[in-house]
């Protein structure tokens, strides 16, 4: 057996579980399923897209970093867009969720999402056209690793960044006040209040969150694959899948659940085919929820 | 004496139209104990929720030390001095013991929040020896005591409370009031709604009959429990026990 899938299967699985942060963020403490979470994604990805081309109006061309396939106008656009899907989430959860919200019915929101999905999508396809877009031209070697696996120097350095990601937002979470605020807020929010924590708060560091990691991971799709409005949804089930395996408001089980599914997806992908690759995140997430609907690291609710 | 905490016809309901606290006042002064006792349902929790910025208020007026606090938010009571410890569910179980502490709005930034810490410890021994234990894991009566120290840990000038011997075993009932007792004596004044009115109104120094949303009778605590109509009307049933 060849165990290409394995390198293949870590790399898409950090980046669903990079993205099922913000999921399971956002379903723990606002408590809502955000079907447009994966358009997020899709819209940092076209953000630093935008900003890359700016700079590089600005700048000229940059010669890329080492064996890298971008340089640092990249980083510094994928910075920006982080901070600016972090607003933009804010922006949405302001014009529309939040006024749901306050009426009290989650469902509501939720088809919300669903239509700000749409929306965001439609929007994506009528400013960039659905043709796929790429940050970079240059074609990169797979280099031999051992094993008979081979990865390219991007996927290296994409696999460390979204580690270092997850570390941060591990100890964000665990260390700082804001992070015991939001996990002390998606345990009882009355009691929130009444100990004295700003809920306006908690939700905006919340989406700002939410929306900053999607970004992250919208721009490493399209740096390992590439950029299309599409590239959201594809990444919806996973992601799902990956925050209700993982225990929801679990961090490090969102990840765990996400390399579980990058793994799974790829071997499906060798094993029985290509065309079978969507089904897996689906098989695994009816198997969690009729199995063990509270996932790996997760906690009944109350 | 001067009242701290001074509520004036207060009116306030979960739903409009449905009054549950109908023109309610009572009075808190510097360093007393009062107790709110009243039947099932008469809106004693309602009443301090209310207070507390936790349900709306369509009336009547609330002054912390001659301040209106009125229907303020409730996450900035604690920061103007007045902290509430509800009836049920009142610590993060998934939190450490020692987070729910620092979780407790208003408390500076680590380096100067931590001798704010170890004073809630000495205070409750129980809790020093759990303090990186989920605080799932204590017992009702550490629960209690653990949302006590949440509220003291922000200093603040009122301290309510919601029957903090609901469901705990006597001897944790008497730790608790005892407690209670010897935090007073630092200076913070205490509101109490209890069921247990004989343990409450043995701390208590002034007393509140609670009837239909409204004081119907206030006295002092003492005499509250001598008084043989209060006691047949309201406490009836709880004073054989
Ligand atoms: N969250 C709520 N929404 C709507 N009505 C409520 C709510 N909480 C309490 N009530 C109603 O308010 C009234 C007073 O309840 P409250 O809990 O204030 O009484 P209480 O005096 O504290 O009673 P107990 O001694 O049982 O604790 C009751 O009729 C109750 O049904
Ligand atoms: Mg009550």
């Amino acid at each position: 057996m060849n165990l290409q899938f394995l390198a293949d299967g870590l790399i898409t699985g950090s980046l669903i579980g990079l993205g099922a942060i913000g999921v399971t963020l956002t379903y723990s403490i606002l408590r809502f399923s955000n079907f447009a979470h994966g358009d997020l994604m899709a819209w940092g990805a076209y953000a630093a897209l935008t900003l890359l081309g700016l700079i590089s109006a600005l700048v000229g061309s940059v010669a890329p970093i080492g064996v890298l396939s971008f340089g640092w106008p990249l980083i510094l656009a994928a910075g920006l867009s982080m901070a600016l899907v972090g607003g933009m989430a804010l922006v949405l959860d302001w014009l529309l969720f939040a006024r749901l919200r306050a009426k009290g019915q989650a469902i509501i929101v939720v088809m919300a999402s669903f239509g700000a999905s749409m929306a965001l999508r439609s929007l994506l396809e009528f400013i960039f056209t659905s043709k796929p877009a790429y940050f970079s031209r240059a074609i990169q070697m797979a280099m031999p690793v051992g094993l008979g696996i081979r990865v390219t120097p991007d996927q290296i350095v994409l696999l460390l960044v979204t580690l270092a990601l997850v570390v941060a937002m591990h100890l964000f979470m665990e260390r700082s006040q804001t992070g015991r605020e939001m996990r002390a807020y998606s345990q009882n929010p009355a009691l929130a209040r009444v100990v004295g924590i700003d809920v306006a708060r908690i939700v905006r560091a919340t989406w700002m969150i939410g929306g900053g990691l999607a970004c992250a991971a919208g721009v490493m799709v399209g740096i390992l694959v590439q950029i299309r409005p599409l590239m959201g949804l594809d990444m919806l089930l996973p992601m799902f899948a990956a925050a209700i395996l993982g225990g929801i408001g679990s961090i490090p089980g969102a990840v765990l659940a996400g390399l579980i599914i990058g793994l799974s997806e790829s071997a499906a992908v060798q094993l029985v085919g290509a065309e079978w690759r969507a089904g897996v995140a689906f098989a695994i997430l009816m198997g969690v929820l009729l199995i063990r609907p509270t996932g790996l690291f997760g906690v009944a609710e109350r | 004496m001067t009242a701290i905490l001074q509520v004036r016809d207060l009116v306030a309901g979960y739903e409009p139209g449905l009054d549950i606290v109908r023109g309610c006042s009572i009075r808190a002064d510097t360093q007393e104990i009062v107790v709110i006792l009243g039947p099932n349902g008469a809106g004693k929790s309602s009443l301090i929720k209310a207070i507390a910025g936790l349900v709306p208020v369509t009336g009547g007026q609330v002054l912390l030390d001659g301040q209106d606090i009125t229907a303020t938010p409730a996450h900035l009571m604690v920061r103007r001095g007045l902290a509430f410890v509800p009836q049920t569910d009142n610590i993060f179980p998934l939190l450490t013991v020692e987070e729910n502490l620092r979780v407790a709005g208003g408390l500076p930034p680590r380096p100067e929040s931590a001798p704010r810490i170890d004073p809630m410890f000495a205070l409750f021994p129980d809790l020093a020896r759990q303090r990186r234990l989920p605080a799932g894991s204590l017992s009702g009566g550490q629960r209690q005591m653990l949302a006590v120290a949440r509220a003291l840990i922000v200093h603040p000038r009122v301290l309510m409370l919601d029957e903090p011997s609901a469901g705990l075993s006597p001897k944790f009932v008497e730790m608790v009031f005892a407690r209670l007792a010897e935090i007073r004596r630092s200076g913070l004044t205490i509101v109490l709604v209890e069921q247990n009115a004989k343990a409450a109104l043995s701390i208590g120094d002034r007393a509140y009959v609670l009837v239909e949303g409204r004081a119907a009778h206030e006295g002092p605590a003492r005499s509250l429990w001598d008084d043989p109509v209060i006691a047949e009307l309201y406490l009836g049933q709880r004073r054989a026990s």
